[in-house]
């Protein structure tokens, strides 16, 4: 029984934890991120150490400006070079807090997946302003592009770049318009495969670029689909990158499409085309010439 | 090495906390990390110690602590050197338990450890009656095969019933199933201290009985014990305190092995305080595992169950060589 007290204790320091948290409400919010977590306004006031826990919020930083503020990035984000001399901080899903806190941010913007849920609540515990951003889709880009213009102080850059981004997707679509849209199968792994499904910016590119993506009924943006089914749905074209093309084509079970028996094996640069952020437009373009060759200049 | 052992294991667990907190992924001075434990410095560093290491430390020390006890007790009651939560399938139903729940949505800081042990009695209860099925109980390795296979078990039903789950739930169910404290707060560290002292004060008041099973069933009934019923206490409040750590850290294997070798190999026999040593080398090796995990491969952490496991599987091929 004499142990009754410290068990007391320590169901009351729970609560008196639990408590304390619920007090710290915090400045009013001025907008929510991806996360549904209220962003405090003093984050508006141009940050001045950034850390960028995704490749696509990376590139998008240099891109309006902030780039000479980033002070920590993860271990892909490569683009644009500049990128590379900022500090690696190791994995972007389930970051090392204590070596992000390290580099003393004002700001940290990640990723808004679950993974990322106890990083966020442990980075805002130690008083650093958190925006987490989910990137999945086209629309995705000029939301997180507007929305960091606006926490970095850059609203006139951002407001360019996403400018930029639309007139070149919009010129491509309307180029393609009125060509044969083929069905594309867009190879993104193998074992198990997986391939981009209509909650992807990828469904969408190949929408701008004049095809029709084989998975587009698919909702889910990444989904695992079986050898057999690509083989009934017989796409017109396999698109993949330089390793997965080499691989398709010295595969015999690849040979089982139709597409790939006849050669149409369509490569493209897959870090150009494999984040939505800055280079959508290029990577649109880049999509319309393989497949529609000599109609963009 | 009797009179020893409490020096040394005290002086162990002391000596590798302190050096849990020292060392990060962030170089901090002594001076600097005592001041920030009391709350002075600047924000980051406060909130490195306070908020991040002092916590992780202190779950680590809770789920060696309990995984020791359930270790040295199962192996006492079981009368079988190589029971182990993680090797029984009680760490894998656990997993199955607390899977069940996240998906359910009802993952609270209570819900979660008690799912885990619903799923965690069941797998005990299953390992036990096949191992007596079997007529097996004189021949520890039929138990053990037992619970490697409920495990496996447990392992594919947690597969399946992640088979459509989108990316990051199964990363993150992966992550758990192969054991972290990283992601430890406060909260997390308060319910584990509960169910481990309730859990352990239970396990050291069963000490007596568990030395009478350790025995054998039959002069244990000799000696005035229901052997039956006190085995399945004893079964029960070992799988609860698998069950909360599984719940607070994912499948940590194989301390619950390795400790109570140690502590029996330093001259303590009787339950009480082989328990009780159990906690106090399981804290200490958990520790020095999570200190590994955290500075091979800076800033990436290792994943704890696999250091436990690397130290854990040599140790165990050791033991069942002795059946051979």
């Amino acid at each position: 029984m004499h142990r009754a007290p410290l068990v007391t204790w320590i169901v009351a320091a729970a609560l008196a934890c639990g408590a304390c948290r619920a007090r710290d409400a915090g400045p009013a919010p001025a907008f929510a991120d991806d996360f549904g977590d209220p962003v405090a306004q003093g984050t508006l006031e141009k940050p001045a150490r950034i850390v960028s826990l995704s490749p696509a919020t990376t590139d998008l930083l240099f891109a309006i400006g902030a780039g000479t503020r980033v002070v920590g990035r993860t271990h892909w984000d490569l683009w644009p070079d500049s990128a590379r001399l900022v500090p690696d901080l190791g994995a972007g899903l389930r970051p090392n807090v204590e070596a992000v806190l390290g580099v003393h941010p004002d700001l940290v913007v990640l990723y808004a997946s679950r993974d990322d849920r106890a990083a966020a609540s442990q980075l805002r515990a130690a008083g650093v302003p958190v925006i987490a951003l989910r990137t999945d889709r086209i629309a995705d880009f000029r939301r997180t592009a507007l929305l960091l213009g606006r926490a970095t102080g850059e609203r006139a850059r951002a407001a360019i770049c996403v400018d930029t981004v639309d007139r070149t997707l919009a010129r491509v679509r309307a180029a393609t318009a009125s060509l044969p849209h083929p069905t594309v199968f867009w190879h993104v792994w193998d074992e198990p495969v997986i391939t981009v499904g209509r909650g992807s910016f990828q469904s969408e590119l190949l929408d701008i670029a004049g095809a029709r993506n084989v998975y587009a009924d698919d909702a889910r943006p990444s989904p695992q689909v079986s050898m057999e089914d690509i083989v009934r749905r017989n796409p017109d074209l396999v698109l993949a990158g330089p390793t997965g093309a080499a691989h398709i084509r010295s595969s015999p079970a690849w040979q089982a499409v139709p597409a790939v028996r006849a050669g149409r094996i369509v490569v493209i640069d897959t870090s150009l085309v494999g984040r939505p952020s800055v280079r959508l437009g290029e990577a649109a373009v880049a999509l319309a010439r393989a497949l529609h060759p000599g109609v963009l200049p | 090495m009797r009179r020893l052992f409490w020096p040394l294991a005290m002086l162990a667990l002391v000596v590798l906390v302190v050096a849990a907190v020292l060392w990060g992924a962030v170089p901090l001075s002594p001076k600097a990390i005592v001041a920030a434990a009391l709350g002075h410095g600047d924000r980051e560093t406060v909130a490195i110690v306070r908020a991040l290491r002092l916590p992780r430390v202190a779950l680590a020390v809770l789920v060696g602590a309990a995984l020791g006890m359930a270790g040295g007790a199962l192996q006492g009651s079981l009368r079988n050197a190589l029971a182990e939560p993680y090797l029984l399938g009680v760490s894998g139903g656990a997993a199955v338990g607390a899977v069940v729940v996240v998906t359910l949505g009802l993952a609270t800081p209570l819900l979660l450890p008690l799912g885990a042990f619903a799923g965690a009695a069941v797998a005990i209860v299953a390992a036990i009656g096949v191992a007596r099925a079997a007529g097996g109980r004189a021949d520890p390795r039929v138990l053990l095969m037992a619970g490697v296979v409920i495990g496996a078990f447990a392992n594919a039903a947690i597969m399946v019933l992640l088979a459509d789950a989108p990316a990051d739930t199964i990363r993150g169910a992966l992550w758990w199933m192969m054991g972290s404290v990283a992601g430890a707060d406060w909260t997390q560290v308060a319910w584990l201290a509960l169910y481990t002292l309730l859990g352990g004060t239970a396990l050291l008041a069963l000490g007596r009985d568990i030395d009478l099973l350790a025995l054998g069933e039959e002069s244990a009934a000799g000696l005035g014990l229901d052997a039956e019923r006190a085995g399945r206490r004893v079964y029960l409040v070992s799988s609860l305190l698998a069950a909360a750590t599984v719940a607070a850290a994912g499948l940590v294997g194989f301390v619950g092995l390795v400790v109570p070798h140690m502590v029996r190999a330093a001259g303590l026999r009787r339950h009480r305080p082989l328990l009780a040593g159990s906690a106090v080398l399981g804290a200490a090796l958990v520790v020095c595992a999570d200190l590994v995990a955290r500075i091979a491969h800076p800033p990436a952490d290792l994943p704890l169950g696999a250091v436990t496991a690397l130290v854990g599987v040599p140790f165990f091929l050791i033991q069942l060589r002795r059946f051979a």
